[in-house]
């Protein structure tokens, strides 16, 4: 029998549990965004051995199921001596994941660039790093905003694998009342219930920031 | 001016602004450009016209890089474009890096059809980045140096407009005062006009001609004959990648022999007829 009045005990648990959540979402989302900007940067270079990197690492990331990557991160390393925490290992598979992702959302926008306004900065004599800080950044970052609000709300349910390597966030949470308190409705609505929440405050921030940046006079 | 009497009368050895040898193109097995052979003096307005696909177009960007020609030579003010100079014969030529490129290119400006300016920087913003991040110039006389450039163009006035809030003439205009601003040698126009709807294309033609009797170096793709035939030292006639006639706006316009123009230029003479005096085929 679902029983709404146990949801109040549940609350100061699941907060605790949201904000772990959110810290790892935070830590993933940083060190994705680095990655997948630097990846973005190096494709945008047209050296060739950097190509070469780009499409090996978007190809091995893409291809890979990540809790392998995940189960690689928190136990094999230590056998290469490096142990990580839970979070820490969480993080760095979810931001090494995610790099991917972001990189090909990067490379997108970045292409989403009229070549007419690159080839005015040749012809000014910009040299191409200068054109990917000046002309490309700044626009094709705009233009990215409501697609790396979308790819931070997967990484927002990614990080529920997270519970498999015993980092205590949100779906760790739930599962552990299910299995102490013998109530499942309950706590798995209020894990669905969280998760919403956090994922429409992804977009409406999203939407928030499109807005703030976007171009004057921009029919966009 | 006339390069002719240029050339003749001045030393013997002028270097041409931008001259090319033979030069030739190809996307794949197209032979866009073939066997160009064309000097461009200082203070000469040399404006390419043809049929569509004729290689207008390909041949201004060969002139600037921005397509990589194939074969022969062009060079700006005497400096190999695009490739190092000495290549041995037989054997592929060294491209040039970015930054070689770009010395050599320096002389010329370039206003695009699209006029291609960078929607995120206003009107200023677009005219002043180059003399900022490419010449070097602090801030505040970047800013007075693109004022002067938007005051030639007249458009001072929407300085702080953003490109999208301007219309295409006024776009244009941006487009040319961010290639004068850098003070070049020469200008490059690949149909400034063609995008313009028609009641715009005066005001950007107005400041066109403007540049041209101050003595400004330019080549020209555009298909407003009678613009060219105003403006115009030399008038090219292009087709199938080669240069079918070159000449002046009489020789090439106002009265060509060349059959294959005539036919070209034939609707653009029925529809001026009465406004100019034109006997092509009387």
């Amino acid at each position: 029998m679902f029983d709404a009045s146990l949801i109040p005990g549940l609350l100061p648990v699941f907060g605790v549990a949201a904000l772990r959540t959110l810290a790892l979402l935070l830590a993933a989302l940083l060190g994705g965004f680095v990655l997948g900007f630097a990846l973005n940067a190096m494709r945008q270079s047209a050296r060739k051995p950097l190509l070469a990197l780009y499409w090996s690492y978007v190809g091995l990331m893409r291809g890979l199921p990540f809790l392998i990557l995940l189960f690689i991160t928190y136990y094999g390393l230590p056998s290469l001596g490096l142990s990580l925490s839970p979070f820490w290992a969480a993080a760095a598979a979810l931001a090494v994941y995610s790099g991917a992702y972001f990189a090909e959302i990067l490379r997108a926008c970045w292409q989403a660039i009229p070549p007419g306004q690159v080839e005015a900065a040749r012809v000014m004599g910009m040299s191409s790093v200068q054109v990917f800080w000046h002309i490309q950044a700044p626009q094709a970052l705009r233009l990215s905003l409501p697609l790396l609000a979308n790819q931070t709300v997967l990484l927002l349910k990614d990080c529920a694998l997270a519970s498999v390597i015993t980092y205590p966030e949100l779906s760790m949470t739930a599962g552990k009342v299910v299995s102490e308190q013998f109530i499942y409705m309950e706590p798995y609505l209020l894990l669905a219930l969280s998760y919403l929440a956090m994922a429409l405050a992804i977009d409406a921030l999203g939407r928030r920031l499109a807005k703030t940046f976007r171009l004057q006079g921009a029919t966009r | 001016m006339n390069a002719d009497t240029r050339t003749a009368t001045v030393a013997p050895v002028v270097t041409p602004m931008i001259s090319l040898r033979q030069v030739g193109k190809r996307f794949g097995s197209n032979q866009v450009l073939q066997g160009i052979d064309l000097d461009v003096h200082s203070g000469e307005v040399v404006t390419l016209i043809g049929p569509s696909g004729s290689g207008k177009t390909t041949l201004l960007r060969c002139m600037n890089f921005l397509e990589a020609y194939d074969e022969g030579e062009v060079r700006i003010r005497g400096a190999l474009l695009g490739y190092r100079e000495g290549a041995a014969a037989g054997k592929p030529r060294v491209r040039e890096s970015e930054r070689g490129i770009a010395e050599v290119r320096a002389p010329l400006a370039m206003v695009f059809q699209q006029f291609n300016l960078w929607p995120h920087m206003s009107v200023l913003g677009n005219v002043m980045a180059p003399l900022t991040l490419v010449h070097g110039l602090a801030p505040q006389a970047a800013r007075d140096q693109a004022l002067q450039a938007l005051h030639r163009v007249g458009m001072e006035a929407k300085a702080d407009a953003m490109p999208a809030q301007l219309s295409g003439g006024q776009q244009q205009r941006a487009g040319i005062a961010r290639a004068l601003a850098v003070n070049p040698l020469v200008m490059l126009l690949d149909e400034p006009t063609s995008a313009l709807d028609p009641e715009l294309v005066e005001e950007v033609l107005e400041v066109i001609q403007s540049l041209s009797r101050q003595g400004m170096t330019m080549v020209m793709v555009t298909h407003e004959m009678s613009f060219a035939a105003e403006v115009s030292s030399r008038i090219v006639f292009m087709e199938k990648g080669r240069l079918v006639a070159v000449g002046t706006p009489d020789e090439i316009v106002r009265r060509p022999s060349h059959p294959r123009i005539q036919a070209f230029l034939q609707p653009w003479i029925r529809r001026s007829l009465g406004s100019t005096s034109l006997q092509v085929c009387a």
